[in-house]
């Protein structure tokens, strides 16, 4: 192995994403940043504003609504969707016929567009109209005066399961293959030691499935966070702001509003907080977990 | 099962074929997750349906289970031209998609095998390009964009993508890249290849699965994306979710053409899965599991 | 004598000669004025034009190519839904893009545009004789909504090209039902009939509001049947109707006269109190219904009286409209019984605005007067088989006094007699935005009406003390 070589070309084989990287996404972003210092007045750049565009965007109790909102949901659709995909996955890892058709198909709801399950989902649960809001909630006066997604206390669930629905079968994919690759030897040994299919869940699949878990987990994260059909179709963020999720209040900051200075400066709180996160998570799953 | 052998005369009675304990558990397995198939999936059979449903049959009260099929909603997609958004979406997703395996195998390979400096900053940099809500980007995208002539061009709208599926590219490639044998490449440094030989002839093919896998996700996401084709596209770049809209008209939604749009979005992309879920399982597997 | 005589008649000859030949060359000028003369230096060009998606536009989408032929000028005529032509119209003119020479826009977007400047005036074309069309005949567009939507301090920019307006919408089959007059009359002690006031047309929402069970029309309800349907989505033109359909019918509004932000006035804490009362007797789903979903809704034959924009409407009732489809009757929005002098009607004027980026203002005026003048309006109409008018003299053409169609177009020329254009002021959007969720909790229940006013008062305050545009 020659030394020298080994230096610089792990890099060259880098350099052309990581081109690619900073011209699409970091000048985008630092220009973003630029924005969020200046006063920004319908898209004209005007003079510098110092941190005019941040304090203005913190003592709006709408940004800090949304970013609620957003944790609220996440604590809802994360452990669900994790937990249904792992269900899932061991599911279809058991001896099953027509997994080559079944599993297609188990795909659709991540293989459709958010938009077009937006719409699905209005369909089955509209007030009045919705199949299932007919069928179910009213026959069975399930929420009196009320539907689904005009409920304040429900609202939020609601969503949150549509997002389930939709993102599952993702989880469900990835752990599947993850459990596929698992190596026999260890539960052979486990089973010779006599342990209980229990025990070689807890002690052998999740430390084993660990790394992939992370990486999927934390790219599931930072998305959901990002959601945004859904939730423009089905409640405009309502009732009242209970279900304005950070994307949202950004839409209408951005184009109804045009309030790019302070859109910009939520790109870059939201990052920042994001980063930190993530950063912090990584050293920790790379040290605890084995992933990394 | 073995069935005892038989040297009885034929007046014996037909041997009853036991089924095994193995395979009723499949059974109740396979059983089960068709069960659950239909309840995941009947939101998209019901919506599926309104593709040949007549409009009063749509939402009636109570609720019209069985119906007289039309295809006026068919007539109505073709006569507006949304077939030819498919072609659109096509190749836009395709594009992005090509680009984003060129670019990132080589990046995932080198932060999985390699010993780098500031490997785990360079890392983190990856995942953090998709950190900013991309919604509050739109905009910065579309002034920069508008003023390099970018908007509504294919060239655009490829390099507005490369910004979220690149990166997740290299952030799970990399993942399958950790279990390659570096004993396969080794021989062959050894054999006189030049790295840039390794890696094409040996570590490539051992990442087929793992690129099909990933690339086919990578689609996906290209071919589904709003914000970015609707705000950066225009007459001559619309795809396919971007037509969608142009359904909720002044006369309501117009639902079976949604449905059929909705199925022309979905069944391209479930017929690359189903041909390729070989490769993306054993593809998804590799490397992802350590041991 | 007779020298005098002929002098006389060659003078009386050569007078009426002169006149006769002014007479003639001013005819002759008159008529020499056409599109297709005027648009000679610009035949060739190409302007780009982006308009709102309704069956209005689509009719003139297949009228546009006249334009086209007539002057040589080429026309990308592109239609976008509601949100979309509003997302993006706006980015192309804020953002400095240019690619549309002429974008329509709703009477409500005028405040932060021209704020931003990025909307050229045509004042200076108007003045141009050879550019003009003399015919344009533009004392006959509706008032005030061509008035209070065009004009900005001092400059005109452009013309009413779209009048959509809000009107009140019944089942006609339930209003006339014997049973229902009869049992209406007993228990609110007047006729039953399409509402003519707020109070009316409250007493109509509760008095058909029933349980699946219940009888209605002399049939046993299988669902629960409402009284109203409105607008309740966070968005949309939920707040805008609350605003010019409800608060200044109570003699509020959003400003006073002064463009102080009012909303915590006893007028509108009165007027919003009475449309969330209305909720009372309205689908459980209201608070998920859009300009779009409330004539969907009516259409389905779930409520009894809706207020919804006429465009919509035309959608909805039509031949192959559906099971209700000619069961309506229409009128023009409520008055407020206690408060007549403050007659007020929703709607959004809107125009086709010349973009001050464009290079072709020329070629793009001569389009813009095309798509207002009297023949393309009749045309329109006729093509279209109806549809909201522009000008007064519309509702004259034999396609806009079809019989089953009158009682739909009364209620539009009753509703534009009332119609304004929203006020310009910059801030439209962030207001919308503070009072729309506001005003819906209120209707849902969640806040009281007065305590959702006085927050929205403090919240729109703190953005604009004064919020007109000046200029």
């Amino acid at each position: 192995m020659k030394p020298l070589e080994n230096r610089w070309y792990p890099y060259a084989l880098l350099a052309p994403a990581f081109l690619v990287l900073v011209v699409v996404s970091l000048v985008p972003f630092l220009f973003a940043m630029y924005l969020s210092f200046h006063q920004v007045n319908f898209g004209r750049i005007g003079d510098f504003a110092g941190w005019s565009n941040y304090s203005r965007l913190l003592d709006n109790e709408r940004t800090w609504n949304s970013l609620w909102v957003a944790v609220k949901f996440i604590l809802i659709a994360f452990p669900l969707q994790f937990i249904l995909g792992l269900g899932g996955a061991l599911l279809l890892n058991k001896r099953v016929w027509g997994r080559s058709v079944i599993l297609p198909l188990l795909f659709i709801p991540t293989m459709m567009a958010p938009i077009v399950v937006g719409l699905v989902w209005k369909v089955m649960f509209a007030g009045s109209w919705g199949l299932l809001s007919y069928n179910i909630v009213e026959r069975f006066g399930l929420l009196p005066g009320t539907s689904v997604f005009s409920s304040p206390d429900y609202a939020l669930i609601a969503l949150a399961l549509v997002d389930v629905w939709q993102w599952t079968p993702f989880m469900m994919l990835a752990f599947f293959a993850g459990l596929q690759a698992l190596p026999v030897s260890p539960y052979r040994a486990a089973a010779v030691d006599g342990a209980t299919p229990m025990q070689m869940f807890f002690r052998l699949t999740l430390p084993l499935m660990a790394p992939l878990m992370v990486v999927i987990g934390m790219l599931r994260f930072i998305d959901a966070f990002k959601v945004f059909d859904t939730i423009y179709t089905l409640t405009a963020g309502g009732p009242g702001t209970s279900t304005e999720v950070p994307s949202l209040f950004a839409y209408r900051m951005s184009f109804e509003q045009w309030r790019i200075g302070e859109s910009a400066a939520f790109a870059v709180l939201v990052w920042i907080g994001f980063f930190i996160l993530c950063s912090l998570f990584y050293h920790v799953a790379k040290k605890k977990l084995n992933a990394f | 099962m073995n069935q005892p052998a038989s040297h009885a005369p034929a007046v014996t009675a037909k041997p009853i074929k036991r089924i095994s304990r193995q395979e009723r558990v499949s059974v109740f397995w396979t059983l089960l997750l068709i069960v659950i198939a239909f309840i995941v999936l009947f939101p998209v059979l019901w919506v599926g349906s309104f593709m040949f449903r007549p409009d009063s049959a749509m939402f009636a009260r109570p609720t019209e289970w069985l119906f007289e099929p039309t295809l006026v909603h068919f007539r109505y997609v073709i006569d507006n031209g949304f077939i030819g958004y498919l072609g659109t979406s096509f190749a836009l997703a395709s594009i992005s998609t090509l680009l984003v395996i060129v670019l990132g195998t080589p990046a995932a390979y080198a932060f999985a095998r390699f010993k780098l400096r500031f490997r785990d900053d360079l890392f983190l940099f990856v995942l953090a390009t998709r950190m900013a809500p991309p919604i509050c980007m739109v905009i910065p995208f579309y002034m920069i964009f508008s003023n390099m002539g970018l908007i509504d061009t294919y060239s655009g709208l490829t390099l507005a993508y490369l910004t979220f599926n690149l990166s997740f590219y290299i952030w799970v490639m990399s993942s399958f890249c950790k279990d390659l044998p570096v004993a396969l490449e080794e021989v062959a440094i050894l054999e006189g290849y030049n790295r840039f030989e390794v890696f094409l002839r040996v570590v490539l093919p051992l990442l087929r699965s793992a690129i099909v896998a990933t690339g086919m996700l990578c689609f996906i996401f290209a071919w589904n994306e709003f914000m970015f084709a609707f705000m950066l596209g225009g007459q001559q770049v619309k795809t396919l979710p971007v037509a969608v809209p142009e359904l909720i008209t002044t006369q309501g939604v117009r639902w079976g053409p949604m449905a059929i749009v909705g199925t022309l979005s979905l069944v391209p992309v479930m017929l690359a899965v189903f041909l390729l879920q070989k490769h993306i399982v054993r593809g998804l597997t590799m490397g992802a599991v350590k041991g | 004598m007779t020298m005098h005589k002929a002098k006389s008649k060659a003078m009386l000859a050569g007078l009426i000669a002169t006149a006769t030949a002014f007479c003639y060359s001013a005819a002759l000028q008159a008529q020499q004025w056409s599109y297709a003369e005027a648009a000679k230096p610009y035949a060739g060009t190409t302007i780009r034009v982006l308009d709102e998606i309704t069956p209005l536009q689509e009719t003139m989408r297949r009228l546009v190519p006249e334009f086209v032929e007539e002057t040589g000028i080429q026309v990308e005529y592109e239609l976008l839904s509601h949100g979309d032509v509003i997302n993006r119209g706006q980015a192309d003119l804020f953002s400095g893009r240019g690619h549309y020479d002429a974008i329509m826009l709703h009477g409500l977007q005028l405040g932060p545009l021209l704020a931003a400047r990025v909307l050229q005036p045509i004042d200076g074309l108007k003045t141009n004789s050879t550019l003009t069309n003399p015919d344009l005949g533009l004392d006959d567009l509706i008032e005030p909504a061509n008035e209070s939507l065009v004009n900005h301090g001092g400059s005109q920019y452009g013309f009413l090209t779209w009048n959509y307006n809000q009107i009140y919408w019944a089942r006609a089959d339930l209003l006339n039902h014997p049973d229902e007059k009869a049992a209406f009359e007993a228990r609110y002690g007047y006729p039953l009939a399409p509402a003519e006031t707020m109070q009316q047309m409250r007493d109509i929402a509760e008095f058909f509001t029933r349980k699946s069970g219940e009888a209605l029309a002399g049939e046993t309800l299988r669902n629960d049947f409402y009284g109203i349907v409105l607008e309740g989505i966070p968005g949309g033109t939920t707040f805008t109707t609350v605003w010019e359909v409800f608060m200044n019918n109570w003699g509020g509004g959003v400003f006073d006269a002064n463009g102080k932000p009012q909303l915590d006035a006893p007028e509108n804490i009165a007027a919003v109190q009475f449309w969330a009362d209305l909720w009372k007797f309205a689908p459980p789903g209201q608070a998920e219904y859009s300009l779009i979903d409330v004539p969907t809704v009516m259409g389905n034959g779930i409520a009894a009286q809706s207020i919804a924009f006429s465009d919509f409407v035309l959608g909805v009732d039509r031949p192959d409209g559906g099971t209700y489809a000619g069961q309506f009757v229409y009128g023009g929005i409520p008055a407020n019984a206690d408060l007549l002098d403050a007659r007020s009607a929703g709607g959004e004027p809107s125009l086709m605005a010349l973009s001050s980026h464009s290079k072709k203002p020329e070629a793009t005026y001569l389009f813009m007067q095309w798509m207002v003048d009297k023949q393309t309006q009749a045309k329109l109409l006729e093509m279209g088989g109806g549809g909201v008018p522009i000008r007064r003299s519309s509702f004259d053409l034999d396609v806009m006094r079809e019989a089953e169609r009158q009682s739909l177009y009364k209620a539009m020329a009753a509703s534009l007699e009332h119609v304004q254009a929203k006020p310009k002021t910059p801030n439209f959007f962030d207001i919308d935005n503070i009072m729309g969720p506001l005003v819906q909790q209120v209707g849902i229940g969640r806040l009281s009406a007065e305590d959702a006013l006085k927050e929205g008062q403090r919240q729109v305050s703190s953005l604009c003390s004064s919020c007109l545009l000046t200029d």
